[in-house]
């Protein structure tokens, strides 16, 4: 365990060292937040609330949702299927510790450092200049901090799945970023999943990406009752179980293969 | 024109922030960074004539590959003046390089995924080398480096003396009057090794080409440099004959004594009385080594008393080499900038 | 004509390579395809709710996005120069590339190119053709010239963004996460302007200019007459930046400290 926690140790000390990337960071992210602010509120118009969601909650809702994704958000599928294009994914199986469970620590670090110095801090910025809506009930902190914890697994589960996929195609960058499209799009980054037409809102109770942004976006601005909100919570922990299955699968089947090709 | 390389007073100094140890010193960090100034070459100056083979030696972190490079027109020189083929490199880039070969033994010039001779056509093209030209010169080169069966082949597929061949072979299709070698026998075996110095010395006579040598292989220096420049710490502490080195640093032999049965120091120490020997003990068992100026009555008398006092059953005369020459300027340091 | 010589060895070596790995080539496109379903879908759900964007219909909107694919396919083609720093300064690749008699920045359009992107013109094109219809848009024999040159404009925008950001790594080697982000701040230029207030409206029209990707030269198209000076500056605006994205590249690479250091 502790040679984990020296891992997402050294990842934070190492985001730490790019400050390019902590300043510059936290107004893109202003900027980009305060565009989606006024777009909505060009889309919003006259119109009171949209689906439940007053203009000031679809604000929240979008300023939470890109800061929470500071914190789940990482590239490890990436250097996962660098690693193995390089072949320095050999190396580390006679490493003594687990590939996959190191990445996503080194992860955990990313996402550590970005939180505290990029989704907090932006976070008061933005709520500064964009009309925000804080809860004040405790309970509602509380079950963000768990939902976005689950996020952070789900997410990795999904990236670590598409950069094993690498073993089995030869250029796997097609893939990743159609991954990419994909979560931007039903984890409910960029709308609310309760603004999609019935059919397709259905279809997503199905599949686990509305666990990454939606779930905890939805309960920080407290647009879930409470009994939606355990609802939502086991969705998010049922996901992360199931998705345990395919990945090591997966690994194993990937294992074999580097074993008998040699890499 | 005579000087095809002129270098005065070359310095380059880099920006370096140091960061502070610890969680507390990285968030220091964030706010305000400690700089400092490194100067990887210091006011360096040499010239090199046309036709000259040039080996350009030091340890990592000398300075070697930052004046490479400043003398490429890669990078920008901080101060001081740097002529290459009548032009200043880094202002004239495009129009420079044309006039140069560069072969870096670490990095390769070829298409990783193409065939080599598709590689070799888009090169032509860039150079804008005609056809005649092409045909005179390449057919020469691919013949005497032995590679028009690996033409077809794609960069990735070749070995890695295979590659550096093809490597050089493209380097030298524009048929640069000047060409730097960057580590070209790297990793690569004895008899690729050989093949190589065979064409480079055969290109140098056959065109006048200047070569520029860096290396960590003293042999390809000793096989074909007859100058070398030595850099350590961004200085230049050697510029001169190879065979001058030799003879300054390296006069001496060393004469490697197994005895029979144990000796000690003390024993064997009285045998060398006023004879300008020194003795020393070889990682192996009951063997020494007598380091003895090089004359021929101080050689034979060693021998002599050593064969004299003690049962021998083996021995050896080494000559010092470049390697160790080099070794021993390094350790013992450099007096005033210079050694001589 | 050196230049065009190389650049069609080059294309045609792309497409050697390129066809021996058919499936990745597809799986790219599919890709491509599929990032420009999603902002449709997005425009589709938001129109779900509402009639008009302060003014705009949603087939003007659709019709702005389907402009703005056609000059984002050819930047995506030539200019999306995203990895420079990992792989020409970090790796050192750039040493090799200024041993070269060529321009370094024409050399690395052409190592990195990725003509598949080119598909999207198509996508693009429909769209715009779809949209067209239903708002009984009527075309001039010369609209065909003004819409070459403002998507010229529109990729020179884009590319003189990337360029300057790319030219950031001769000063600074860390990596940055401005580049990803780069690509979000850029889809704001496919709304109308108008909804956004000053400040952004100003970074959208005059820093990051995104505005004349998207909006501005379809203002002409959708006869907007309010909107066509904006329109007519797309082609000025993007050379402009593209020329000063050069100059900014050029001053950078004198101050390039080559890898490993």
């Amino acid at each position: 365990m502790a040679k984990y926690i020296e891992m997402i140790r050294i990842r934070f000390l190492m985001m730490l060292a790019y400050r390019t990337n902590y300043y510059s960071g936290i107004l893109i992210y202003s900027i980009n937040i305060g565009a989606y602010y006024f777009l909505w509120s060009a889309i919003y118009g006259d119109k009171g609330e949209i689906e439940g969601l007053s203009v000031i909650q679809m604000t929240t809702y979008i300023a939470v949702a890109w800061m929470a994704r500071a914190f789940y958000f990482n590239n490890i599928d990436r250097e996962i299927a660098q690693e193995i294009k390089e072949g320095k994914v050999a190396v580390e199986f006679i490493r003594p510790y687990h590939y996959l469970t190191m990445k996503t620590m080194q992860g955990l670090g990313e996402g550590i450092f970005r939180l505290g110095f990029f989704s907090v801090p932006g976070m008061i910025i933005v709520s500064l200049i964009f009309p925000i809506n804080f809860s004040a009930a405790l309970s509602t902190w509380l079950f963000f901090m768990v939902s976005i914890i689950f996020s952070f697994i789900v997410n990795t589960q999904i990236n670590l799945l598409t950069g094993v996929m690498t073993f089995f195609f030869f250029n796997n960058d097609g893939l990743i970023r159609a991954k990419r499209v994909v979560i931007d799009l039903f984890s409910g980054l960029l709308l609310p999943i309760s603004f999609y037409p019935v059919w397709a809102q259905s279809v997503m109770d199905f599949l686990p990406f509305k666990a990454i942004s939606y779930i905890p976006s939805m309960i920080f601005t407290d647009g879930f009752s409470r009994n939606e909100v355990w609802d939502a919570l086991l969705f998010q922990f049922v996901w992360a179980l199931i998705l345990i299955i395919p990945i090591q699968v997966l690994w194993i089947i990937a294992k074999r293969q580097l074993i008998v090709q040699g890499g | 024109m005579d000087q095809v390389i002129q270098v005065k007073d070359l310095r380059k100094d880099f920006k370096s922030h140091s960061s502070r140890p610890g969680l507390k010193g990285a968030f220091r960090d964030l706010f305000n960074r400690n700089y400092s100034i490194i100067s990887a070459v210091k006011d360096i100056s040499f010239e090199v004539k046309q036709g000259e083979m040039v080996g350009y030696i030091g340890e990592n972190g000398a300075g070697k590959s930052t004046s490479i490079k400043m003398l490429t027109g890669i990078l920008t020189p901080t101060d001081g003046t740097v002529t290459v083929n009548g032009m200043n490199p880094h202002k004239e880039r495009e129009k420079f390089v044309s006039s140069i070969g560069v072969v870096f033994g670490q990095r390769s010039q070829l298409w990783w995924d193409i065939a080599v001779q598709e590689s070799f056509k888009l090169l032509k093209k860039v150079y804008n080398v005609s056809d005649e030209d092409y045909e005179a010169h390449m057919t020469h080169v691919i013949d005497s480096l032995d590679i028009g069966p690996l033409l077809d082949k794609p960069v990735r597929k070749l070995s890695l003396g295979q590659r550096m061949r093809c490597e050089l072979a493209a380097a030298l299709l524009h048929n640069p009057p000047l060409l730097f070698l960057d580590e070209p026998t790297i990793g690569l075996d004895v008899l690729v090794k050989l093949k190589i110095r065979n064409f480079l010395k055969e290109i140098n006579e056959k065109y006048k080409t200047t070569i520029l040598l860096t290396t960590h292989d003293l042999t390809d220096i000793e096989a074909l440099c007859e100058r070398v420049i030595m850099l350590d710490e961004g200085q230049i502490i050697y510029d001169g004959k190879l065979a001058n080195l030799r003879s300054n640093w390296g006069e001496g032999k060393q004469i490697e004594f197994q005895f029979a049965e144990e000796v000690t120091k003390d024993e064997l120490s009285p045998l060398m009385k006023e004879l300008d020997a020194e003795w020393t003990a070889s990682e192996r068992k009951n063997v020494w080594v007598a380091n003895v100026v090089n004359e021929e009555h101080v050689i034979s008398e060693v021998i002599g008393r050593v064969v004299a006092a003690h049962r021998i059953t083996d021995v050896k005369i080494h000559e010092i080499s470049t390697e160790e020459i080099i070794r021993n300027i390094y350790e013992e340091g450099v007096v005033d900038g210079k050694i001589y | 004509m050196k230049h065009a010589a190389i650049f069609f060895h080059y294309v045609s070596q792309y497409m050697k390579t390129r066809l021996t790995y058919r499936v990745d080539m597809l799986m790219e496109i599919m890709s491509d395809l599929l990032f420009q379903a999603v902002n449709l879908v997005f425009i589709l759900v938001v129109f779900g709710h509402t009639q008009f964007l302060s003014g705009w219909s949603r087939d003007e909107i659709i019709f702005i996005y389907g402009f703005f694919l056609v000059p984002f396919a050819i930047f995506g083609a030539f200019f999306n120069i995203w990895d420079f720093n990992e792989r020409y300064i970090v790796k050192g690749e750039m040493d090799r590339i200024l041993t070269r008699p060529v321009h370094s920045l024409f050399q690395i359009i052409l190592e990195r190119m990725e003509l598949e992107s080119l598909f999207g013109m198509i996508t693009g094109i429909a769209v715009m053709v779809y949209a067209g219809m239903r708002l009984d848009l009527s075309i001039s024999w010369y609209d065909p010239f003004i819409f070459i040159l403002m998507v010229i404009g529109g990729a020179f925008v884009y590319a003189g963004i990337f360029v300057m950001l790319a030219s950031i790594s001769f000063w600074s080697d860390s990596r940055t996460s401005i580049i990803p982000m780069m690509y979000n701040i850029g889809n704001y230029g496919r709304y109308p302007v108008d909804i956004y207030n000053k400040v952004i409206r100003f970074i959208l029209t005059w820093i990051l200019p995104f505005a004349f990707v998207g909006v501005y030269p379809s203002a002409y198209f959708l006869g907007r007459e309010d909107w066509y000076v904006y329109a007519f500056l797309t082609p000025v605006v993007g050379f402009g930046f593209f020329f000063l994205s050069i100059f900014i590249w050029n001053v950078g690479v004198t101050k390039y400290r080559g890898a490993g250091n």
